[in-house]
């Protein structure tokens, strides 16, 4: 599949781009020649091919994630989208203005943090094993200590608490 | 016949209608491309101020007046680190600006939106929290955080907010789960005046997204401090990257100053900051460096 991608921010623009290709699709320049267009905000035109938004107003385009959608949400839309679907995320509510969390839950080390950071990238835990160069056994541990500390109940929800809410770009 | 007029409900609704007769010439809708009607604040005459985050990638829009007239307008500049969007109209419209008032907590307020045709729509509420200046997410800080008991549907953010008299608290935000936040007037007083001039607001950049972590126990003890910030990602080209940090790298100082809370960050990363040396202090696989950082610009997204 050919994807279009349009994101602003330089950090952004890395990880949609990681994130399509890791979905093995191929990124076109230009609309005409996409399947589906990936666009991080704003909606685009809504003449050209199907487009996904993160985090942009629903103004009738194929898809609306939320600006926090995961890995795997984000290449299953644009499957959908081109095949075309419309998709939606259930009681996505308009887009949130947000305090910097400063919150005071327990913080994570540095290797829960990896293991996190694997699981919002979509990778099982033996495929987050496998990238950090440690067991799963004990990828295993660190997941169950970080659900503790988040108070998790879901890799989606550890994902939502531990890392988008916490994770600054300055 | 009985005497309404000491009832004290009657005399409320009579002072709520009145505040909303003054407030609401400075109401009005907003029609962008692609985007469904918004709600705006005529902030000056020949000014608008909207909600950044739910206004549409454009470079003009239509204001349209509580009567029903519509006018071009430009957009000057938007801010997402105060979430506000500045419209330049083509031709000014009278109004009475409503005087500038402090927020009281628990005191009732008025939000004011407009429907597509620019009738306005109003919500009663109070002022549900007050605390001091933050900082949002996007780097923007904010005088006073504003919290109202209303939740703010779809188009109905970026309307004014004002007290019983009529007086103007600042601009409606939607914040988490809908939940109505105020920009506070003198923020969009500050805000204006270069986001006018330049079409942004200038905040430093480092180029990293960063997540605070505990250190273990033998690292706490031997720098003498419990917390630090690890790099996930460095963007391409960023002072960041020009500095030689990696992901995985963990700041334990920026500029000499341990790193602890991340609005304190933000805070030294203002407009003033772009173009300053900054001494990253780190831990890279347990060893201690220290790398020099040049504040840039954030770019625009």
């Amino acid at each position: 599949m050919r994807v279009a991608l349009v994101a602003g921010d330089p950090i952004r623009h890395q990880d949609l781009m990681a994130i399509i290709r890791g979905g093995g699709h191929a990124v076109v320049e230009h609309h005409g020649e996409a399947d589906v267009v990936l666009v991080d905000g704003e909606s685009v035109d809504l003449h050209g091919p199907p487009a996904v938004t993160l985090g942009g107003a629903d103004s009738g385009q194929a898809g609306v994630l939320p600006a926090d959608a995961t890995a795997v949400q984000i290449d299953a839309a644009l499957l959908a989208a081109a095949a075309g679907l419309i998709v939606r995320v259930p009681g996505l509510s308009s887009p949130s203005f947000e305090a910097l969390d400063d919150g005071e839950a327990p913080l994570l080390t540095p290797r829960e943090t990896e293991v996190l950071a694997a699981i919002a990238d979509g990778l099982s835990n033996k495929a987050a094993a496998r990238r950090l160069g440690i067991s799963q056994h004990t990828v295993k541990f660190h997941v169950e200590s970080l659900f503790r500390k988040l108070g998790a109940v879901s890799r989606a929800d550890a994902v939502s608490k531990g890392l988008r809410q916490r994770l600054f770009e300055i | 016949m009985v005497d309404h007029s000491k009832d004290p409900l009657l005399q409320l609704s009579a002072a709520l209608a009145s505040a909303t007769a003054s407030a609401q010439s400075s109401v009005v809708a907003i029609r962008a491309p692609r985007s469904p009607p918004l709600s705006g604040t005529l902030w000056r005459n020949n000014l608008v101020v909207a909600s950044e985050q739910v206004f549409p990638r454009a470079d003009a829009a239509e204001i349209v007046q509580t009567d029903g007239a519509a006018i071009r307008a430009r957009v000057a500049g938007r801010d997402p680190g105060t979430n506000i969007v500045a419209l330049q109209l083509e031709s000014p419209i009278e109004f009475d600006r409503p005087e500038p008032a402090d927020p009281a907590l628990g005191a009732l307020v008025l939000t004011f939106a407009a429907d597509a045709r620019g009738a306005p729509l109003v919500r009663l509420g109070i002022v549900r929290s007050l605390g001091p200046a933050w900082h949002s997410r996007g780097g923007g800080r904010i005088d006073r955080r504003i919290t109202l008991d209303l939740h703010l549907s779809g188009g109905e953010e970026g309307g004014p907010v004002v007290d019983a008299a009529g007086a103007l608290l600042g601009m409606s935000t939607a914040g988490p789960r809908g939940r109505a936040l105020v920009i506070p007037a003198s923020t969009v007083d500050r805000i204006l005046p270069p986001l006018i001039q330049t079409g942004r607001v200038a905040r430093g950049w480092l180029g990293a997204a960063l997540y605070p972590v505990a250190l273990s126990d033998a690292v706490s003890q031997q720098i003498g401090q419990d917390r630090g910030l690890m790099v996930l990602r460095v963007a391409d080209g960023g002072p960041a990257a020009a500095a030689g940090v990696i992901a995985g790298d963990i700041l334990v100082a920026i500029g000499g100053t341990v790193v602890g809370r991340p609005s304190r960050i933000a805070q030294s990363f203002g407009p003033e900051s772009i173009g300053q040396q900054l001494e990253l202090s780190l831990l890279r696989a347990g060893t201690r460096l220290t790398l020099n950082a040049t504040i840039a610009a954030r770019p625009s997204r």
